[in-house]
């Protein structure tokens, strides 16, 4: 329930302040607008491409609005209010991680429409693309959530974050770009999508019960 | 035997190289207040951080109403805090800020409530904090403490930036706090310190 409260809270901070959400999607535009460019005009070419691009560009944005989770602490010093509250601590990851989560579906629809313009992905198969997109944030931001607190005392945190985020995402990444690629190829077999989704809910249930764990050791001063 | 509020003992604490505090020893009796002195960078929020179990010491233990920091974790928000300056979201009213403050720590008021808080000490309502001048902050600060009712309340400076009225509103909410429990706080101001303390702590510069 605090969790929520707080994930709530953030949301209203960054609909009111909106200086994460306009830099990642600024950023996301820029991404799309090069790649796009980079791979040329044929079709078959943006195709393949197209998922691969879709997630390197929601993994960097994705880290842009973790460290935002938390730099939303930093430059109002509220970090010790939180850090004062009753109970262990877990629960203000939890509500990081919510709040973070809900902007990267958020993100993930708006980009997933985006390269689906540009790159020739068929929308028509959005429930699967939807389904590998939960999954994948999911993963993600269970990571990403979890390093920008540890890093969010430190003066080069950002530069820090993906350092330490994207070492431990690749798997994530990979199996994200490989169900992404099997779902807009229409000659690629389904159940090799499914096994896909497999993995990334094994990623997302052993790094989930890994970062709540650690959370309320590494978050103390 | 009725236990210390709060029990410093022989607290070393360092950052980097640097020891702040080294070997500090105190102990808070319910129903005082307890006036931290000392210039710059003697430890005096060091101190007040490490009662307030936000950082853990080198060596040494804090023990609060008898009990370890970590067994204190279910009654933390009992530790009413308020630093220098007194830390709020900007993009926040008062309000606002007041009533996400105790929903977190697990103490929802009424609405009505921070509303009398608020007229309490004089503040307008629906303003975002981040047009608040300082001493407007110290008295959104004054507000909370008011409706948390902590049991320990640890205070930075908390004189600077307020006014005659707002100092004076300050007093009542510290001796209300101390009579309830126990106050620590840290200042520069003597007069202030002689005014409302019950005992007086000098500090001095760890070596």
């Amino acid at each position: 329930m605090r969790a929520w409260v707080l994930a709530l809270r953030d949301l209203r901070l960054e609909m009111r302040g909106r200086a994460g959400l306009l830099s990642a999607f600024s950023f996301i535009a820029v991404v799309l607008f090069i790649m796009g460019i980079a791979f040329g005009p044929e079709e078959a070419n943006l195709r393949r491409a197209g998922p691969g691009v879709l997630w390197v560009a929601l993994a960097f944005a994705g880290s842009m609005l973790a460290s935002r989770a938390w730099a939303i602490e930093v430059e109002n010093e509220t970090l010790d209010e939180l850090l004062l509250t009753p109970g262990s601590r877990e629960w203000i990851y939890v509500g990081k991680l919510l709040f973070l989560w809900l902007l990267m579906l958020v993100m993930g629809a708006f980009l997933l429409v985006l390269v689906a313009a540009w790159f020739y992905l068929p929308l028509s198969s959005w429930p699967q693309l939807f389904v590998t997109l939960v999954l994948g944030a999911t993963g993600y931001t269970v990571v990403a959530a979890f390093y920008a607190g540890l890093t969010v005392r430190l003066r080069a945190r950002d530069v820090l974050l993906y350092l330490l985020v994207f070492p431990l995402i690749l798997p994530v990444v990979l199996a994200a770009v490989k169900a992404t690629l099997g779902i807009v190829d229409p000659v690629a077999d389904f159940a090799e999508v499914v096994s896909w989704w497999k993995l990334l809910g094994v990623f997302d249930v052993v790094y989930a019960t890994l970062c709540v764990l650690l959370f309320p050791a590494v978050i103390e001063g | 035997m009725v236990e210390p509020v709060v029990e410093v003992r022989r607290v070393w604490k360092r950052f980097g190289r640097q020891w702040v505090l080294r070997d500090v020893q105190l102990a808070v009796e319910p129903g005082e207040i307890v006036a931290l002195l000392g210039p710059n960078g003697v430890g005096k929020t060091t101190l007040l951080r490490v009662i307030a179990t936000l950082i853990r010491p080198q060596r040494g233990e804090v023990r609060l109403f008898g009990k370890s920091a970590k067994a204190i974790e279910q009654e933390r928000g009992w530790i009413g805090l308020v630093a220098n300056p007194p830390a709020f979201y900007r993009h926040l009213s008062g309000e606002e800020n007041l009533s996400q403050s105790l929903a977190l720590s697990s103490k929802p008021v009424a609405a009505a409530e921070i509303t009398a808080a608020m007229e309490r000490v004089g503040l307008p309502a629906g303003r975002p904090v981040a047009a608040y001048s300082s001493g407007m902050r110290k008295r959104l600060a004054l507000a909370r403490t008011m409706l948390q009712k902590p049991r320990l309340l640890l205070l930075d400076e908390p004189e600077t930036a307020l006014d005659s009225g707002g100092r004076e509103e300050l007093v009542e909410v510290i001796r209300s706090a101390a009579s309830g429990g126990a106050v620590v706080l840290a200042t520069h101001d003597h007069d202030f310190a002689g005014e409302i303390a019950s005992r007086l702590v000098e500090m001095e510069a760890a070596r």
